[in-house]
């Protein structure tokens, strides 16, 4: 038994050799769990599961992927926290999960449980609703709420939902905030009427290109890729913004040689736009974006503290 | 282009994709090869107890986008695959219903109530030949739907159904199903709520995972596998187990049932089945259309009514439905197939689905790309070609070549898997069993996850055991979730209207129906009781 | 089987006491938000209606059949054939549920002890022959368990069939996909 054993270690070290171009000799000692705060099949757990198929490829890593979804990736978060940390372990979840909602859920998880290891694509987060609603920017949206008409603004997240509900405040207007159950839903809603405008994180790029919808405004702190002209929630008066990112995490306590190795692995093939993770990165979100080492550590840090001032203000 | 350009389009999508091989110089298209191959797959998953179309469907995804990949040339082989899956699982799940009482998928549940006492009977070929005709049938009478209306009705009724009109109908279907399903109302309405409270446990919009006793094992919920496989399949085992531990122990042996009698279905026997089957046919294709409302709800009703109508017609000494007549099981697949036609009419249209397998045709779309399922399919452009709209015919072929499969090779392709009857139940039951519980065990990879199907198996059992019908809980346990999302979103949007389910006229009629229908059955079963 | 049986009001008192236990004690206890919320200035559906709404689906079950549909004719009971064997069942899964568990690891202990290298099992759990010793040894226990069960005695035909069962099940599930786990491995 051992010596298929020792076969399969060599077989590893020869496949690792052979991508001898990056610099970290880590190699993880077993299969790599990684979990996936998503529903099996959408968007964000095809883009996890192609990653994972790029490295088994490219590094001859072995990666288990596992859904852990629900409560916006805290349910992910609370079963990481006292999984192994030899980088067998990793998750890939949203900045917000780190940020809002660990500070939402009060569960005694802090972003400090956990390690940074690369964001592989930010959101596009656009205002959108249908183009045959006639409005063109969300100063019509404004005109119509202000002239009577109720709005039903779509939200997937309690984030979103404080940002729908100062949006509303900062312009002078009650929008009815509806909650549903991830960006589709979202769509879904605004598609079948129900809805009347709502947040999308880059899911809208291909019916706003097809002219179906329309980016009323900017959800991030810059402008959209698509829409450069819609105007952000700064310009709109509100201090806060969605800006957010895909990334994968780790429990706190993962060797830096183990890090380095799976940041640099996962920002290779995702920066690489003629992999099939990098091909639906760049098609739905206009490219990569890694953030990794310190920087990252800093952004989940600052998610998580700023969280309890967007809180306060929509408290009010 | 006009509408039969598109159509053409559609047809030369299926037929002239990427070649696989030539057959006598004529070229075979990938396409047909996946929706053969996921046909006969589909079958044999159906007819497997324990797995089902959608869990087939699950596994199959990843590893079709692998192979095709993320093209608009995908579209067709991979859905045409699935589509596939869900018509071969269709037929296919009468069999381990009809043979041996264990329902592969929860709308097969009410073919065992008269396929199973067929098979015991010695009739088990012909109530799988009565089903297979039935299904393909309603099948097909859907799918024609599906075709003519897709681009008008699904508009259409969705224009009428706003979120407290959504919320009302969901209201509406669970207690029907409490009230008519259950034997007893009392019996039903306990079934759904237990039903609801198990999809309620671990879930919500608070971030505390409500009902978890703080545990982390529930604070996930219930997956839905376990719940409805626990209850349904691993219950029936149990009881199905016992029914032989108490046949031994009486007689000292495990009878085994030998065919008997005419396996054939005549034409006569067609004749008197068409009209259970007709009717049937349009309950579930008119369910189908209505997003959100699956097969289940078709199969029981379609059932239900086949039992009024033959209770009114038949003679005095005919046997009564759930003791084997061809009849029952007709009624029940003409209703449950014709579903997965007109399901796709939201789907297409709307890209809202009503079932399990509709969901993984739209996150096939999704996660190809090149197909948004909504509102832009349907736009007949008249200069430029809308590459989605040839998709959608192409997919309509794609049904009907799979019908094509069902009519022809489908039937003999199912009394085939009619074999395993020739295993003894008492072998088969355990390998059941454990076959269930891998099937969980791979989807949700924790150890949690086989005890809760076990002890939702011991639920089940015990349901039984008292008579209560275990498809309430199922039903509710499905719906529950869609109920208390629609709720809380009709209410926000209607800006916290505390009476959004009674200020519009459609709502209001759907409120009313559902306390009536309970207190009208509970009121007739009171009567019956006192009679007799 | 009587007219006369009870079984009914039994059932009906048992879920009356279940929906009461839930609406007054584990739904306030349990949930952190009520029937409904102000939150942002709008009232929304707190986390405690749609249980209390399953609770009322048990009471009024509960209340008819007490009421009711008490001296309904034909109500089954339990009886303790039914709780001795479905308890017989729970035995025999319990006991081959714990060996496809723990088996595995345990093998890898025995072997590093002799061997003296330092495995774990959670390493190991997608090698072959690893992987397969848990479900393996529990599959084998849980089919020829329920099959003894029914037949009175344990036979070498038994064993033989649940080995072949269990080949086939690892042939279907875990040969021809990449990504799946069989039980135990995914949560060692």
């Amino acid at each position: 038994m051992n010596r298929i054993l020792k076969a399969g270690v060599a077989a590893l070290g020869l496949a690792i050799i052979s991508t001898g171009a990056l610099a970290a000799d880590w190699a993880p000692p077993g299969p790599i769990k990684m979990m996936i705060a998503f529903r099996a099949g959408g968007g964000a757990d095809t883009q996890a599961r192609l990653i994972a198929e790029a490295l088994e490829a490219q590094m001859g890593w072995k990666f288990i992927p596992e859904q852990v979804t629900g409560k916006g990736g805290v349910n992910l978060l609370a079963t990481m926290k006292d999984q192994p940390n030899d980088g067998t372990v990793i998750g890939i979840v949203v900045t917000e999960s780190v940020g809002y909602n660990l500070a939402a859920a009060n569960a005694g998880i802090t972003p400090a449980d956990f390690i940074g290891i690369s964001t592989t694509a930010g959101f596009q987060m656009g205002i959108v609703s249908l183009s045959s609603k006639g409005w063109t920017t969300f100063a019509d949206v404004v005109a119509a709420a202000k002239g009577g008409q109720e709005i039903r603004f779509g939200v997937m997240s309690p984030k979103l939902a404080d940002l729908a509900y100062l949006l509303g405040k900062a312009q002078g207007v009650d929008f009815n905030i509806v909650s549903v159950k991830g960006g589709k839903a979202v769509m879904n809603g605004v598609n079948a009427g129900d809805l009347d405008i709502g947040f999308m994180a880059g899911i809208q790029a291909k019916g706003v290109a097809a002219g179906d919808l329309v980016n009323l405004a900017s959800g991030l702190s810059t402008p959209l890729n698509q829409t450069p002209d819609a105007p952000t929630l700064a310009d709109l008066g509100v201090s806060f913004n969605s800006d957010g990112y895909f990334v994968f995490v780790g429990p706190a306590g993962i060797p830096a040689d183990a890090r380095d190795a799976l940041a640099q692995a996962i920002a290779g093939v995702v920066s690489d736009e003629t992999t099939k993770a990098g091909g639906i990165i760049k098609k739905a979100f206009g490219g990569s974006a890694t953030i990794t080492g310190d920087a990252l550590t800093t952004l989940m840090a600052n998610d998580y503290s700023d969280a309890g001032a967007l809180m306060d203000a929509a408290g009010e | 282009m006009g509408v039969l350009d598109y159509i053409w389009l559609g047809i030369l999508s299926v037929f002239q994709g990427p070649e696989l091989f030539s057959l006598f110089g004529l070229p075979v298209s990938v396409t047909l090869v996946m929706i053969l191959c996921g046909f006969l797959l589909g079958i044999a998953v159906g007819a497997t107890p324990g797995l089902a179309g959608p869990i087939a469907m699950a596994i199959a995804l990843p590893i079709l986008i692998s192979v095709f990949g993320y093209h608009q040339d995908a579209l067709l082989p991979v859905m045409g695959f699935l589509i596939g899956i869900m018509k071969g699982a269709t037929i296919g799940g009468a069999v381990p219903a009809i043979l041996f009482n264990t329902p592969g998928t929860p709308d097969a549940y009410m073919t065992t109530l008269d396929g199973y006492p067929m098979t015991q009977k010695g009739q088990a070929k012909k109530a799988l030949r009565v089903a297979h005709f039935s299904s393909a049938s309603g099948d097909t009478f859907s799918d024609i739907v599906l075709i003519v209306c897709a681009p008008f009705l699904a508009l259409l009724v969705e224009a009428y159904l706003d979120l407290p009109e959504k919320t009302a109908l969901l209201i509406l279907s669970l207690s029907f199903i409490s009230a008519v399903i259950g034997g007893s109302p009392a019996k039903g309405l306990i079934s759904a709520g237990l039903g609801l409270l198990a999809v309620y446990i671990g879930t919500g919009e608070d971030f505390y995972p409500r009902l978890s006793l703080g545990t982390s094992q529930l604070s996930q919920g219930f997956p839905i596998a376990t719940a409805v496989l626990g209850v349904l399949i691993i219950g029936s085992v149990f009881k199905g187990l016992e029914e032989l531990w108490h046949e031994k122990r009486q007689s000292g042996q495990i009878s085994v049932i030998k065919d008997k009698g005419d396996q054939r279905l005549r034409f006569a026997e067609i004749r008197r089945l068409f009209p259970f089957i007709a009717r049937s046919a349009v309950i579930g294709t008119a369910i189908g259309a209505l997003p959100g409302i699956g097969s289940t709800l078709a199969a029981t009703l379609g059932y239900t009514v086949g039992k009024g109508r033959y209770q009114r017609l038949k003679a005095e000494d005919d046997p009564e439905f759930g003791t084997g007549v061809p009849e029952g099981i007709a009624a029940t697949e003409a209703a449950n197939s014709s579903v997965s036609g007109a399901n796709l009419i939201p789907v297409l249209s709307l890209g809202i689905p009503g079932n399990a397998a509709a969901v993984f045709l739209i996150l096939a779309a999704e996660s190809i790309g090149g197909f948004n399922p909504g509102p832009s399919v349907f736009r007949f452009t008249a200069d430029t070609v809308n590459p989605e709209l040839v998709v959608a015919f192409g997919l309509f072929t794609a049904m009907f070549i799979a019908n094509g499969l069902n009519w022809t090779i489908g039937g003999v392709f199912m009394r085939s898997m009619g074999v395993m009857i020739r295993i003894p139940k008492h072998i088969l039951l355990p390998i059941v069993l454990l076959l269930t519980l891998t099937a969980i065990y791979v989807q949700e990879t924790r150890m949690a996850a086989i005890w809760f199907a076990l002890a939702f198996g011991v639920l089940g059992y015990f349901m039984r055991a008292l008579a209560i019908s275990p498809l309430p809980f199922v039903i509710a346990f499905i719906l529950g979730g869609k109920l208390e999302e629609s709720a809380r979103q009709a209410f926000a949007a209607t800006g916290g209207d505390a009476f959004f389910l009674f200020t519009s006229p459609v709502a209001l009629v759907f409120m009313l129906m559902s306390v009536g229908v309970v207190v009208f059955t509970a009121i007739r079963s009171k009567g019956s009781e006192q009679s007799s | 089987m009587s007219s006369r049986s009870k079984s009914n009001l039994y059932l009906g008192f048992c879920c009356l006491g279940f929906s009461l236990l839930l609406l007054f004690v584990w739904i306030p206890l349990d949930t952190e938000t009520g029937w409904i919320e102000k939150v942002r200035r709008q009232i929304t559906i707190g986390d405690s209606l749609a249980p209390s709404v399953a609770a009322l689906f048990l009471l009024v079950g509960g209340a008819i059949l007490t009421l009711i549909e008490r001296k309904a004719p034909g109500q089954p009971k339990l009886t303790g054939a039914n709780m001795r064997f479905i308890g017989s069942v729970l035995l025999i899964l319990f006991f081959s549920l714990t060996i496809m568990r723990y088996c595995g690891p345990l093998a890898v202990a025995i072997t590093s002890a002799f061997t003296g290298d330092e495995l774990e099992y959670r390493l190991l759990r997608d090698t072959a022959p690893w992987k397969y010793i848990g479900y393996i040894c529990g599959g084998i226990v849980l089919i020829a368990g329920l099959i003894a069960l029914i037949e009175g005695r344990m036979t070498g035909r038994a064993v033989l069939i649940s080995a072949l069962a269990v080949l086939v099940l690892i042939a279907i599930y875990d040969l021809p996909f990449d990504d799946l786990l069989l039980p135990p491995n995914g949560d060692v």
